[in-house]
């Protein structure tokens, strides 16, 4: 990590607070622990993500959550919350960028933590090694790490690629490939994105018969493992 | 007339429906009353006088006549053509002819091709009958003595003879009838207006209650009058402001009821964060292999107890029917696919197999994509949890007949012992789902495994 990514994380719970935000800076994060909203503008300058409890005294944490999106449109936000309270809530507002529910394990939260991070450029790694590859989102350029050798890629192959790797971990089906990369609404039956992943594979796997980086989860979709 | 009536307040209906009854009743004789009086009067002031018309006078016209012909005795046929010519020069509306002794016609002023050349003695006692009541008021008179020179005939249209008064007062008939036809037809015409206004109103007013707007309840009408209809629509307003006013309360109920439970289920969870976090902290120290599985037991106990709390909380919302139910076309292909790469790694974390067996083409079921995703993860969560021996859970669906959604295990089934045997609440909250949404489940369910269907009742589709 090239400088430690800085967390704004709002916390009500003294008990809940001291022990996540002791758990993030053993990860190599620094932490502003704030107990309530009130001040969270002041601080949301210097951070690089939001972590914000829903159930928040005086502000509550959409509110809060709004505020500093109206502020700082570009600062990744994770919501902590139960499910009951916010499922619809979160489909309508729409500003999180993501959401854990409580009791969370502190692996799962960093992880996403991570990938808030990568996506929005900021702290994370200015190239990120899977298998045999080495990839600069920032750069767009996909380079044989064994050799040194750039691997010349279509923008839609490195699209999908790119896209796989921010969501690492997690399955992605042909319709969220399809509409996040191509900007449009999937059709039905539509193969293109299953064509264009073959010819990505031809290009980036070792063996494209034996797919290591893009991984085919049979009738749901592809994962890259992180 | 409708603008003067909305300009002032509309008064009562039934005040403007007598009103028109007692015009019918009082005003209609009395109108035409005035319309016969109005008729004579009109006629007495158009009628010229009486001594203008010299055809009125008819004895004055046969003295006359015979007076002509009797001093035309002996007299020679041009002499008696001289005399007619004259005639009909001071009577031009007169018309005169000559039949002399042989019965032939001499003379026709204006000339008459009706007439015949010869008068046989039938034709001229028809015209002599004819002469008497006919349209033409004629005076026949001979020419001389004993008629040898035959005999000269003058004829006036009957109604030059009769006096002008006569002749309107048939006229002034005609008109008071055409005026009592007018007022008829003006009675009826306001009558039909009043009932027709009555009715568009009515309709407008049935039109508005039937076309609801965005909040599901109709918009209110603008108040068109006073009268009863317009205190129906005000009435109608009244009633639509009511409803407005019990779904704001309802709505901002079910909001505190959900903050409520979102406070509670925040609070319950809070104390349980706070042990689970210091179960992974705990997880992290060098322990004994006994109090590393005590850890893991507490872990698993705790994330158990947090989705009971989950689905206490659901159940409650669900069963008091504060869960918005939003149906819409929805792609169950697509939504149970992506349900399933978010449940995938779980499955694949205790080593079970998930395997779906999804259609190509989409399956269209209305229905809340949010309630469907909640079932399915049920019903995956239900399978995780009591269907882990058995290692194999497949989700598919059967797009013929509606579509079918299946999700089937090897585990040891409704009746068996599954280690994690809970309250059951997970599946009384798809029950309670799916009865909402007009859904149907049915569960076969055997020592080799369960097999979940859910299928649209049958006019959901």
């Amino acid at each position: 990590m090239a400088a430690r990514a800085r967390i704004l994380y709002i916390e009500d719970d003294a008990e809940i607070g001291a022990w996540l935000a002791d758990d993030l800076v053993r990860r190599g994060y620094e932490v502003t622990w704030l107990q309530s909203g009130e001040k969270a503008e002041e601080h949301a300058g210097a951070a690089d993500v939001a972590v914000l409890d829903v159930m928040l005294p005086g502000l509550d944490g959409f509110s809060v959550g709004r505020r500093l999106k109206k502020r700082r449109p570009e600062l990744p936000i994770l919501m902590l919350s139960a499910r009951t309270a916010v499922e619809d809530k979160l489909h309508g507002l729409g500003f999180a960028d993501d959401y854990v529910t409580k009791p969370f394990h502190p692996d799962e939260l960093a992880a996403r933590l991570e990938v808030l991070l990568r996506r929005s450029g900021q702290g994370g790694e200015d190239a990120v090694l899977i298998g045999h590859l080495e990839v600069r989102p920032r750069e767009l350029t996909v380079t044989d790490s064994r050799s040194g050798t750039e691997i010349a890629l279509t923008p839609k192959q490195l699209q999908i690629l790119l896209y796989l790797l921010r969501h690492a971990g997690r399955i992605l089906t042909k319709e969220q490939i399809y509409e996040a990369v191509w900007g449009e609404p999937y059709m039905e039956g539509d193969k293109t994105v299953m064509v264009h992943i073959r010819y990505l594979r031809e290009r980036i796997e070792l063996d494209p018969a034996q797919p290591r980086i893009v991984e085919t989860v049979r009738g749901i979709g592809y994962r890259v493992k992180p | 007339m409708k603008r003067l009536f909305g300009a002032a307040r509309r008064p009562s209906l039934l005040v403007r429906y007598l009103l028109i009854i007692v015009s019918a009743l009082v005003v209609l004789p009395v109108a035409l009353l005035m319309v016969g009086t109005g008729s004579v009067v009109i006629s007495g002031l158009v009628s010229p006088k009486e001594r203008d018309n010299p055809y009125a006078d008819t004895s004055r016209l046969i003295e006359e006549w015979h007076r002509e012909a009797a001093s035309l005795r002996h007299a020679d046929p041009e002499t008696i053509v001289r005399s007619l010519e004259s005639w009909h020069s001071r009577y031009p509306r007169s018309s005169v002819f000559w039949v002399d002794g042989g019965s032939r016609l001499r003379a026709s002023l204006p000339f008459n091709e009706d007439l015949p050349r010869v008068w046989s003695s039938v034709y001229t006692v028809d015209f002599m009958k004819e002469a008497v009541n006919g349209t033409k008021y004629s005076v026949v008179a001979f020419i001389g003595k004993d008629g040898e020179q035959g005999f000269m005939a003058m004829q006036v249209p009957r109604y030059l003879t009769l006096p002008y008064g006569q002749r309107l007062g048939m006229l002034g008939g005609t008109a008071y009838t055409a005026g009592a036809i007018v007022l008829l037809g003006l009675f009826l015409t306001v009558s039909l207006l009043f009932f027709n206004r009555i009715r568009k109103r009515l309709v407008r007013l049935q039109a508005a209650m039937e076309q609801p707007s965005g909040s599901g309840l109709p918009l209110p009408v603008e108040v068109s009058g006073a009268d009863e209809v317009g205190r129906l629509e005000e009435s109608f307003n009244g009633m639509i402001r009511e409803l407005e006013a019990g779904r704001r309360r309802e709505a901002e109920e079910e909001s505190l009821r959900r903050e409520l439970v979102a406070r509670l289920s925040h609070d319950l969870r809070t104390p349980l964060t706070v042990v689970r976090s210091h179960a992974y902290s705990l997880e992290r120290e060098p322990l004994s292999d006994q109090g590393r599985r005590s850890v893991a037991l507490i872990g698993g106990k705790l994330d158990y107890l947090s989705q009971l709390i989950e689905n206490l909380f659901s159940y409650s919302l669900l069963s008091a029917g504060k869960y918005a139910y939003r149906p819409e076309k929805t792609d169950i292909v697509r939504l149970a696919r992506t349900q399933l790469a978010a449940w995938y790694p779980a499955f694949e974390q205790a080593g079970m197999e998930l395997e779906p067996e999804l259609p190509d083409a989409p399956v269209y079921w209305h229905t809340d994509p949010h309630w469907l995703e909640r079932v399915l993860d049920n019903l995956l969560q239900n399978a995780l949890r009591h269907a882990a021996s058995g290692g194999w859970t497949a989700v598919r669906i059967v797009g013929d007949g509606g579509g079918r959604l299946l999700i089937e295990d090897k585990g040891p089934g409704l009746g068996g012992d599954s280690p994690n045997k809970g309250s059951g609440l997970g599946l009384s909250i798809v029950q309670l789902m799916l009865k909402e949404m007009g859904l149907r489940k049915e569960v076969s369910s055997g020592e080799g495994g369960t097999t979940v269907a859910v299928r649209p009742e049958q006019d959901t589709v």
